[in-house]
């Protein structure tokens, strides 16, 4: 019994070594798919499971999060075909508030008090530009910005050609600018 | 190159560093020569940063992490119970090999590890004190509400690591040798110490090994509950200080108890004598029992799945059946 838990236990830490340090990223974007934190949550906890499951197909030396992350999109995929998660709703920006906040919370220990002001702003006006955009684009951006993914892991994950992912990134970034720009522009007229 | 071109096709992906060696040659050449593309290109780097910053990463809770470790914990359990693919099960020989290397050698490995517990201490000791007075009320039986006591989620953080990988250093295993002898691993002792020729007892090689580390062996004898002793393991904290942690199985589940020393512990003012404490808690799905032994300054957890009630009847059982000083 005593062997037996502790062959359990060498997967059972190298899994842990290996895939727990992502656990906040595949939150993070569990948090962005659910758009609640209690199907994140659930979402999170089947995605950890069935890594763990199949630990043995990941090759150590490869990019653990994105590997993560495709487990997490298919188990996100499969539970609205089999009917058990409600599509999120269309309107997203006080989900999107929210998560802007736990995020600012998250890291607040790096914030400066006197910069809090206009941190929050910004990170403010980012959310906004964000949410204006087309899910597709904001999902490359996020992917390739937030969780340090490459072209092709994304495409993977989001099993979409290479190009096309490309071009998501490079559209997605100029129509931000576009929405950052009109909100300065509105902000500079009203004078906040 | 022209400006146009560098901007709708290679901009997005400069800045991401997804250009292929020839194309990051060709925008060299032309950012070279162009002050406004280079503007462009840090803007760009600019913005992936303040998306980062602004839309970053989102911290899992305390609550969910547990709640996620215990079900890593029964999936483990499972896969050794009905192993879904038989060719990664371990190889007969190997099992073979693992079960003849000496236990204390695995657990001198073992002991190199950082520990869980390790954060907790005498800081910890301090909290659950807080924590009790503050938030004690009449029934006596339950946690403050919504608030989070430090040293339980440690303790809680413990009981689900060992609870599934428990490596005893001082386990029945360890005393029962061919010639009969038995043998105990000792912190700071010689690895192997002949402390018995007599027929091996789990219940007093623990304790013995216990009181060899100058540590409380008045261990809670769970048998009447159901509850056989599966080993005991002697560690330090960060301060140095011992670390006793017993684990206990039967088929209701499994108990951990944890003892470690608190020299800050004091007497209530006023008091002539202080028997010590008993405490039960319901937290955050466990069942919590705190004691204090104010004779020797020392503070005992145990934590397990059982409701509460079940355990403050089982500690009680177990009082009848420990072992006295």
């Amino acid at each position: 019994m005593t062997v037996k838990r502790v062959r359990s236990g060498e997967k059972r830490l190298d899994f842990e070594r290996v895939a727990l340090p992502h656990l906040n990223a595949v939150y993070t974007a569990a948090l962005r798919l659910a758009r609640n934190p209690a199907d994140a949550e659930d979402l999170l906890q089947e995605t950890v499971l069935r890594a763990f499951r199949f630990f043995h197909q990941f090759t150590e030396g490869t990019n653990c999060r994105a590997w993560l992350l495709t487990i997490l999109y298919n188990n996100f995929r499969n539970s609205y075909r089999r009917g058990t998660r409600e599509q999120p709703a269309a309107s997203s920006e006080e989900f999107d508030r929210e998560l802007e906040l736990r995020s600012a919370l998250a890291d607040q220990s790096r914030i400066n008090p006197e910069d809090l002001l206009s941190g929050r702003m910004i990170g403010h006006r980012i959310e906004v530009a964000l949410s204006a955009l087309s899910a597709e684009f904001r999902e490359a951006l996020l992917l390739v910005d937030v969780q340090d993914l490459s072209y092709q892991e994304v495409a993977d994950l989001l099993e979409v050609p290479l190009g096309t992912i490309k071009s998501r990134v490079s559209r997605g970034r100029a129509l931000m600018r576009e929405a950052l720009r009109g909100i300065e522009r509105a902000h500079g007229k009203t004078g906040t | 190159m022209e400006c146009q071109e560098y901007i709708d096709e290679y901009l997005a992906a400069h800045a991401d560093g997804e250009l292929s060696p020839d194309q990051r040659r060709a925008v060299g050449v032309h950012l070279g020569g162009c002050a406004i593309c280079r503007a462009r290109l840090i803007e760009e780097r600019s913005l992936k940063a303040l998306v980062r910053q602004n839309a970053g990463i989102v911290k899992v809770p305390a609550d969910v992490r547990l709640r996620i470790r215990a079900a890593l914990g029964d999936a483990a359990e499972a896969e050794l119970a009905a192993p879904s693919d038989p060719a990664r099960r371990p190889e007969r020989a190997d099992r073979d090999a693992a079960a003849r290397r000496p236990l204390f050698a695995r657990d001198a490995a073992q002991m190199r590890q950082p520990m869980l517990w390790a954060p907790i201490g005498l800081a910890a000791t301090i909290l659950v004190i807080v924590a009790i007075s503050a938030g004690l009320g009449s029934r006596g039986t339950r946690a403050p509400g919504a608030a989070t006591v430090p040293a339980f989620d440690a303790a809680i953080g413990k009981y689900l690591a060992d609870e599934r990988n428990f490596v005893p250093n001082v386990p029945a295993e360890a005393f029962a040798n061919d010639d009969g002898s038995v043998y105990a691993w000792v912190e700071n002792r010689d690895s192997v110490q002949r402390i018995s020729t007599e027929a091996s007892d789990v219940f007093n090689d623990v304790a013995r090994s216990y009181r060899e580390a100058n540590m409380p062996d008045d261990i809670f004898n769970f048998a009447e509950a159901g509850y056989q002793i599966s080993g005991g393991r002697i560690d330090h904290m960060a301060d140095g200080s011992p670390v006793t942690y017993t684990l206990y199985a039967g088929d209701a589940g499994t108990i951990l108890s944890i003892c470690f020393r608190d020299s800050s512990m004091a007497a209530p003012i006023g008091a002539i004598n202080w028997l010590g404490m008993r405490s039960f808690y319901a937290y955050k799905g466990y069942s919590i029992c705190l004691s204090f032994y104010p004779t020797g300054h020392y503070v005992s957890i145990l934590v397990s799945r059982m409701p509460a009630d079940q355990m403050i009847r089982d500690v009680a059982m177990a009082d009848v059946g420990v072992i006295g000083h």
